[in-house]
């Protein structure tokens, strides 16, 4: 598949997509497909977990040489104009004189998120002419606590870069997804790409959930979980207000399927944050939990979606973005998701969704993958989401 | 729903800082702790903690790149801006404390407006918290460090060594109380907590909290208390303010009021007001065992301290009960007209970006006053609930019904095609109304007008829908009542010479 790139001389994007079995020729197509212009600066890699990720890196470096950067990671579906949603490899290129990028790795995360968010926080540099700058940030979705590494990053660049990326899946096993940095597969680790340009980078970011009922009160919260709201078990007043099935209340592999499409929403100033909680499960505890911590007398909503509601958060997160560039047409978007709204919308939904993101990006290519967490901050300290839909333009 | 959910939030905020100060070990990460606590509550990209004209901690900038004299410009109200790498020139301001070490809470935020007078109160709010968890803990730590010394000459220093446990203890107690306020345990066992405490550290014959009753505020009412005088004391521990001593003293004045002498019955007493969401509202006392007691100046502190930790408890408890006043009408139990502006507001920000609609019932009982003047108020709730419940009967889980205050209410139906669809809605709650109801040993027929409007394409504004039903609900009143009419743009030329009212 050959997607338009829009070289302009000075910046150009690309995507390639594949889903041929063979990992190391999937890369090779869907990275050969993706260099549409001249002067590489970066490749991006989503990866389907079925395939082996040694063999997607030496699939990309059959393509191109050590001297261009490259980052990726696992994923719970893949996402590119008009491309199947799961199995493939998708990478996304950037080249051209108005792009620069540097990257870099954190490893052994998990216990020191926040030092690692330091750390890729300190690799950001400043690079003359090219004043625009984001930090794109992948990581091992089955870390906690992500949203620490956010603020570690945060604490070291302050509002100065944009932050944007997502947490590498894989497939929903919730073993273990890879990240790629360069020629290594890591796991337990941050990879991040800085991408500094001539023209603006902008980013967006909007969930697709709505309240339902009137809001509640975190009650008791114990190391970052909700033990009970309005003074009842968290667990039981979540799944009343959403009227769950009776299977909802005692089987596991039942409460996940129901809590994965209905978040719980967290106050903010301004907005309601989604925040998942069917993978941190507590049937014996009856608490809640995921997607970063609980505070003590927050106000807390149960939350559902549908097609229109998230589709609804397609348009505004990509109008965000897009907003930022200064009327200036996108090279490209990159798109990344988060894997429980493929429990809402089915393959066909998923396709309506797909070509809603197709009609923002207009000429310029997309790419993205589905992810267990979203990063994305442009105003403000919050860069950590859930539930949402997270848009890079690239100008 | 933001606006609701951030009046709430604001309150919150005091809470959670405090809680996350009070998980910190040391006055450094404390004071980070706080920074970053403040920035994500009121959204803003920069916060930092001024003492003695020094940066003791920001988030925000660029390491190396923090514009020191920038942001003690803005704690000193020299400066009301900062320029934000990255972002540009954002709006700064800055709250201030007092005490051993004065210092300042800042916060800049890009963006046209500033900050609101809620939020200015909030950071204010925030600067006191941080004041007092960081005074804290400097004095843990200071203690700490002076009780190893002691503790090695422990012998020839008994005596300091009991007054330093003493301090520390009462630290001990105050982190117990906030993380008990914070944790939202019951109003009743966090005041017993706290009196407790203060007769445990103060060593006297009792504490006592009184509250102001809220009918009479001339008369207190004991509400919590600690030691023998109160296990004791009246059955109905209520008397009045005039007459209340020491505690009534310090309620009138607003003052803490020792009293050594010329007490009574010459015991001492120590009282020190408290407050709710500043206003004073009771006193927390002190009574001494013994003749001869006297109060020395760090008791008097302590004592301080625990009145303000009352107050905390106080505000906090009734900022949740306000806040459920604030989404529920007290009658029916459905939404309040606030409540459920913000959920149409929320909906039509949805439906904005798509193709279905938003259909707004406005709904106004026939005749209802009369029913309340003849049968009384109470019959007249009661016809309310009955009224409630018939119009929840006919709705989707998706919908939300709510009233408006008086024989109004309003129902919003997500995802509506044609007006027809919200028609047949409107129909059936007719129906289920106009069923009898039996009230107050009477067999009564209600009668309701309705009147229906949709959402327009890009409709974001919640009252322009709810006036264009409130519009058509007229029309349906003047033309019969008990009938439903839906909004056509004509309407509104009919009623540009003529004032709403029904």
């Amino acid at each position: 598949m050959n997607m338009d790139a829009r070289p302009d001389g000075r910046r150009w994007m690309g995507v390639g997509q594949s889903s041929t079995t063979d990992a190391r020729t999937a890369a090779t197509q869907a990275a050969r497909t993706a260099l549409t212009g001249a002067d590489p600066k970066l490749l991006i890699v989503f990866s389907a977990i079925t395939y082996d990720p040694a063999l997607v890196r030496a699939g990309v470096r059959d393509v191109v040489g050590a001297d261009v950067p490259v980052i990726g990671c696992t994923t719970r579906g893949e996402i590119c104009a008009g491309g199947a949603n799961d199995g493939t490899v998708v990478v996304a290129a950037i080249g051209g004189p108005g792009f620069a990028v540097t990257t870099a790795a954190a490893e052994n995360v998990a216990g020191r998120q926040r030092e690692a968010g330091e750390e890729l926080g300190r690799s950001v540099t400043e690079i003359p002419n090219l004043p625009h700058r984001v930090l794109v940030v992948l990581t091992d979705g089955l870390v906690r606590e992500q949203e620490q590494i956010v603020r570690g990053c945060y604490g070291v660049l302050g509002a100065s870069v944009p932050l944007f990326g997502g947490s590498g899946a894989d497939g929903w096993r919730m073993k273990q997804a890879y990240l790629l940095s360069g020629d290594r597969v890591l796991t337990n680790a941050v990879v991040a790409a800085t991408i500094h340009s001539e023209a603006p980078l902008s980013v967006g970011v909007r969930h697709g959930f709505r309240p339902v009922g009137e809001p509640m009160i975190v009650t008791g919260s114990r190391d970052g979980r909700i033990q009970t709201v309005d003074d009842r078990p968290a667990l039981d007043v979540y799944l009343e207000r959403l009227g769950a099935p009776p299977e909802a209340y005692t089987e596991k592999e039942a409460l996940m399927r129901f809590a994965l499409p209905r978040p719980l929403g967290l106050q903010r100033r301004n907005s309601v944050d989604a925040r998942n909680v069917s993978t941190q499960i507590d049937l014996a505890g009856r608490s809640l939990g995921g997607g970063g911590n609980f505070d003590h007398g927050g106000l807390v909503w149960a939350m559902t979606g549908d097609e229109q509601s998230i589709l609804a958060a397609t348009d505004a997160a990509c109008q965000e973005a897009l907003a930022g560039l200064g009327g200036r047409e996108p090279v490209g978007l990159l798109t990344i998701s988060c894997a429980a709204i493929r429990a809402i919308l089915d393959d066909e939904a998923l396709r309506r969704d797909n070509a809603r993101l197709a009609k923002w990006a207009e000429a310029a290519p997309f790419a993205g993958f589905y992810a267990y967490g979203e990063i994305a901050r442009a105003r403000g300290i919050h860069g950590f989401h859930n539930q949402t839909l997270a848009v890079l333009a690239l100008g | 729903m933001t606006s609701i959910g951030g009046a709430y939030h604001d309150g919150q905020q005091l809470l959670e800082l405090l809680s996350v100060v009070s998980e910190c070990s040391d006055e450094e990460s404390a004071a980070y702790a706080a920074v970053e606590r403040a920035a994500r509550a009121l959204d803003a990209e920069v916060a930092a903690v001024v003492i003695d004209d020094e940066v003791a901690a920001v988030v925000g900038f660029p390491v190396g790149r923090v514009p020191a004299d920038d942001l003690v410009a803005v704690a000193n109200r020299e400066l009301d801006n900062v320029d934000v790498p990255g972002v540009g020139r954002c709006r700064a301001i800055s709250a201030d404390w007092g005490g051993g070490r004065p210092g300042h809470l800042v916060l800049a935020r890009w963006g046209e407006q500033g900050f609101s007078v809620e939020e200015r109160n909030i950071v204010r709010g925030m600067a006191r918290l941080l004041e007092l968890a960081l005074t804290m803990l400097r004095t843990l730590q200071a203690e700490h460090e002076m009780r190893e010394r002691s503790e090695r000459q422990a012998a020839e220093n008994a005596e300091l060594l009991v007054s330093l446990q003493q301090r520390q203890r009462l630290l001990e107690h105050l982190f117990d109380v906030q993380k008990a306020i914070s944790r939202r345990r019951p109003l009743p066992q966090v005041l017993d907590m706290i009196a407790s405490a203060a007769r445990q550290l103060l060593g006297d014959g009792a504490v006592g909290l009184w509250l102001r009753d809220d009918s009479d505020p001339q008369q207190i009412t004991l509400v919590a208390g600690d030691g023998p005088a109160v296990d004791t004391g009246p059955v109905t521990p209520t008397m009045p303010l005039a007459e209340a001593g020491t505690v009534g003293a310090a309620i009138l004045s607003g003052r803490l009021v020792v009293c050594e002498d010329d007490s009574a019955d010459g015991i001492a007493s120590m009282a020190a007001p408290v407050h709710d969401s500043g206003t004073i509202t009771g006193g927390l006392v002190v009574l001494a065992e013994r003749p001869g007691r006297v109060y020395a100046p760090p008791e008097v502190q302590m004592l301080q301290s625990f009145a303000e930790h009352v107050s905390l408890a106080l505000t906090d408890a009734n900022t949740v009960d306000r806040m459920h006043q604030a989404f529920h009408d007290s009658v029916t139990g459905l939404a309040s007209r606030s409540l459920f502006l913000d959920r149409l507001a929320h909906q039509l920000e949805l439906t904005g970006h798509g193709g279905s609609r938003v259909a707004l019932l406005f709904i106004d009982l026939d005749r209802f006053k009369a029913i309340n003047d003849t049968l009384g108020h109470a019959a007249g709730d009661t016809l309310l609930t009955i009224t409630a419940d018939r119009i929840v009967a006919q709705l989707r889980d998706s919908d939300v019904a709510a009233r408006f205050g008086g024989d109004e209410f309003a129902v919003m139906l997500r995802n509506v095609s044609t007006p027809v669809d919200a028609a047949k809605v409107a129909d059936r709650i007719l129906h289920g109304l106009h069923e009898p109801m039996r009230i107050a040993g009477r067999q009564l027929q209600v009668n309701a007008s309705i009147g229906i409007a949709l959402s327009t394409h890009g409709m974001t504004d919640p009252a322009a829908l709810v006036r264009r039903a409130d519009i058509a609900m007229y029309r349906a009143k003047r033309n019969g009542r008990g009938r439903y009419d839906v909004f056509a743009d004509e309407m509104l030329l009919a009623f540009s010479d003529e004032p709403l009212g029904h």
